[in-house]
């Protein structure tokens, strides 16, 4: 029933497009049927399989190095009251700023490489991650914070064997928005200039009128999407058995 | 074993407590009973080392209190149990945080002591909310600790589990003694256990009286000599609020 019911949404959907192109009769340059575009991948099923790797490692590390960064910021953070009213609204604007207009300038600064896309999906990634793992470590219950503190606890006990763990469900909840924000970060980074990756055949091939690729390009974007998102929820129900969301259906 | 002189709290312009003064025998089990809000937590707290006394002194073991001590342990409303961590990992947790190794077998010994043998891999939220203040109080044992401060330990449980709970916190105060205090708002549960009950006075919190309870041990609820007590604390609860 679990994988089931997903997939009859997924060929409804599909079902409804191709009707839809078959019933108005619009061209394939416009809007592709899925016949369209599963030929359009097996045309070139390695050279697109090659950038969809590309671009799912730039997400990855771009992730990682969210998950890196962010977690220690989140700590600081809560640490300190001075530290928090320094660079907390500075966070929040950065985050205000909108990253599509920001990539142009990063792609000046590190070049058309890899550099520029991971530096595109932190910033993308890393908000979500600092704002929940922040506020799930100040979430502690007071009644845990009181017994670590009746047992003359030392604060990095306080952090790392009580408010980070408690705050790991809080954590996934950033995590999960992060990852799919993560493939569109890597995405805006190849449309400003790359020379691989799935962006870049999307704007390669609307550019050449290619259109069928083009959604052959987005398919495995979303692809690689879902892969991640249901992977990070597997990692989450092995790592977080406790949450309370594992255990009551909403 | 604990001394208080002359000690008051203050919270910004709340008058919490004023002037108490309190012996606490080695192995002498203090109830303090009085209406909510009338300052039993922060006596405890105070006790605890969680707050510092706005005027007075506090003397556990022979020395001032100026922060939470390990022979010490405070069990609070809650199980306060961390839900990660499966019963035993609980149970260890302040030998972990004191860098001490081993205990598991004490561990072991005090589990079965409450009757949860046999539940040590489960964690917190497969058991029922008894069990679970159970295994808070098998932490709080571990440390071995020369005061226990039990801060209403008992009041969110249902009224069955409540009486079994405080039977058995009376078989263990006989079978490893050591100086409690007991936060409570139930005379009931007082008088079975106390040795003496102390009742404080509302805003700001005052000694009232304290009452010698002076019956054998061990008691069982519902005995009548205990009902004699109860009615004489009810007396002092009604002055105290009039």
């Amino acid at each position: 029933m679990k994988v089931v019911l997903p997939v009859l949404g997924l060929l409804a959907i599909i079902g409804l497009w191709w009707l839809a192109t078959i019933v108005f009769g619009i061209d394939a340059f416009l809007v592709p049927s899925p016949a369209d575009v599963v030929l359009a991948f097996l045309e070139l099923p390695g050279y697109l399989l090659e950038q969809t790797l590309v671009t799912l490692w730039e997400a990855v590390a771009g992730f990682g190095l969210s998950i890196v960064v962010g977690v220690p910021i989140a700590l600081l953070i809560v640490s300190s009251q001075v530290l928090e009213r320094m660079f907390y609204p500075l966070l929040v604007a950065l985050n205000a700023v909108p990253k599509v207009a920001i990539a142009p300038l990063v792609v000046v600064w590190f070049g058309f490489g890899i550099e520029s896309k991971v530096l595109m999906v932190v910033l993308v990634c890393i908000f979500p991650i600092v704002i929940s793992t922040a506020s799930g470590m100040k979430s502690t219950p007071t009644e845990l914070v009181e017994l670590f503190r009746s047992l003359d606890a030392a604060r990095h006990h306080e952090f790392f064997k009580l408010r980070l763990r408690h705050a790991l469900p809080q954590i996934f909840v950033g995590l999960k928005v992060s990852i799919t924000l993560a493939v569109i970060g890597a995405v805006i980074g190849e449309f400003v200039g790359a020379s691989a990756g799935l962006g870049f055949v999307i704007s390669q091939s609307g550019s050449s009128a290619n259109t069928s690729q083009a959604f052959a390009a987005m398919a495995l974007l979303a692809v690689i999407s879902v892969g991640l998102f249901y992977g990070l929820g597997y990692a989450e129900r092995k790592l977080v058995p406790w949450a309370e969301e594992h255990r009551t259906p909403a | 074993m604990i001394t208080l002189r002359g000690v008051s709290h203050r919270f910004g312009g709340v008058h919490a407590l004023a002037g108490i003064d309190l012996e606490v025998e080695e192995h002498e089990f203090v109830a303090v009973i009085g209406r909510s809000g009338c300052g039993k937590s922060t006596l405890l707290r105070l006790v605890a080392g969680l707050l510092t006394p706005s005027e007075g002194r506090i003397v556990v073991a022979g020395e001032e209190v100026t922060k939470p001590r390990r022979d010490v342990s405070v069990m609070f409303q809650r199980p306060a149990l961390l839900p990660w961590r499966s019963v035993l990992a609980n149970v260890l947790l302040p030998i972990e945080i004191f860098g001490l190794g081993g205990h598991r077998d004490r561990a072991h010994e005090l589990l079965d002591l409450v009757g949860l043998g046999g539940f040590e891999k489960r964690l917190p939220h497969e058991l029922s909310g008894g069990m679970q203040q159970r295994v808070s109080l098998c932490r709080s044992l571990i440390q071995s600790p020369r005061v226990m401060l039990m801060d209403e330990p008992f009041s969110a449980l249902d009224a069955i589990t409540r009486t079994e709970l405080s039977e058995e916190l009376q078989r263990i105060q006989l079978e490893l003694p050591r100086a409690v205090v007991f936060v409570t708002h139930s005379i009931d549960e007082a008088v079975l256990l106390a040795d003496r009950i102390v009742v404080l006075s509302p805003r700001p919190g005052r000694i009232h009286q304290i009452v010698d309870v002076g019956l054998p041990r061990p008691r069982a609820l519902g005995q009548p000599e205990l009902d004699e007590v109860s009615r004489k604390l009810r007396g002092l609860l009604s002055e105290v609020t009039a």
